[in-house]
């Protein structure tokens, strides 16, 4: 992941000197290659950005799973409001039909 | 330095993402949840504001006659464009302020909807003749084999007289063609009345004259 975004650096950063010589000598060589060869160098790079940190989400859903640490959709999930644990952060509405099933009593 | 306000955003997105790309390049920091973020400005955000602003820069850079005249087949088109003293109809539309650093690309662009992306696209066509048939031509070889690939539009034209006006039709010549001008059948420039817009380039059309005289039929001006 790392090797990945070394080289989204790299390929970002030879797009950009295309882009900025294609600014400063506005000629057809500079033009062409900065609207061909750059935008792929830098649609690439951002593609590899895009992957490592979708290797890393992976990774770390992995990580958490075999550690048994609650997952990040789970941690970042809003609370239940039938559990009474987690409930408070919400005014739970009075229902007509009676208290939940698993509500305190 | 540039002039365009889209060179200076491209400028500003450059400046602002190499210094994150360098940082990262050579103090190599752990991948924590603000890296990635830094990381996201330096690798996507200000790229995307770079390529955007240089798109547009680059591209506003093509319609201009300096960037028509860098390849040399085209320097004596753009020269006869900047001189005060020529008479040709190229360079009597550059002094006009409507078309002046752009005045190639406001004739030769297509007419229509889709008219920049044609243009564009024959633009290319352009680059891989002067790559593979013309760059080693000196100009004196090169200006009898320039030709346009399609007879020049009358809509090139009328985009601006638009045939309607009521000193257009007081000319006779005008108001007997302009039923044939308007169809595209009787051209304005090249063989038609007016003449090549680059006489120098075509001797057969040096004068108007010259082509109502019969002269062989062949449409001048730069590709």
């Amino acid at each position: 992941m790392r090797k990945l975004l070394l080289g989204a650096s790299l390929l970002t950063l030879l797009a950009l000197a295309l882009m900025v010589w294609s600014v400063f000598q506005p000629t057809p060589m500079p033009v062409m290659l900065a609207m061909s060869l750059g935008q792929a160098l830098g649609t690439g790079a951002f593609a590899m950005f895009g992957l490592a940190i979708l290797i890393d989400l992976r990774r770390s859903r992995r990580v958490r799973r075999s550690t048994g640490l609650p997952l990040l959709r789970e941690v970042l999930a809003p609370p239940d409001r039938s559990d009474p644990d987690t409930s408070g952060t919400y005014p739970v509405p009075e229902t007509p039909a009676g208290p939940k099933p698993g509500a305190p009593t | 330095m540039p002039h365009d306000p889209f060179a200076w955003l491209a400028l500003g997105g450059a400046a602002l993402a190499t210094p994150i790309l360098l940082w990262y390049l050579i103090r190599r920091p752990q991948l924590g949840r603000s890296t990635k973020v830094i990381l996201l400005f330096g690798i996507g955000v200000f790229p995307i504001i770079t390529a955007t602003g240089g798109n547009i820069a680059g591209y506003e850079a093509t319609k201009t006659r300096k960037f028509c005249g860098s390849c040399h087949v085209m320097t004596p088109y753009a020269q006869d464009s900047e001189d005060l003293e020529s008479t040709s109809l190229a360079a009597r539309h550059a002094r006009n302020e409507a078309f002046g650093d752009e005045n190639c690309y406001a004739c030769h662009a297509d007419y229509g909807m889709f008219g920049t992306v044609t243009t564009k696209i024959g633009g290319m066509r352009h680059v891989y003749e002067y790559a593979f048939n013309f760059r080693q031509l000196s100009v004196e070889e090169a200006l009898p084999r320039i030709h346009l690939i399609k007879p020049f539009q009358n809509a090139s034209c009328t985009r601006c007289h638009s045939t309607l006006g009521p000193s257009w039709n007081a000319v006779g010549d005008h108001a007997s063609s302009a039923e044939d001008v308007r169809a595209g059948t009787v051209s304005c420039a090249s063989i038609g009345c007016h003449g090549a817009a680059h006489p120098f380039s075509k001797p057969y059309h040096a004068s108007p004259e010259a082509s109502l005289l019969g002269a062989p039929a062949r449409h001048g001006g730069a590709p």
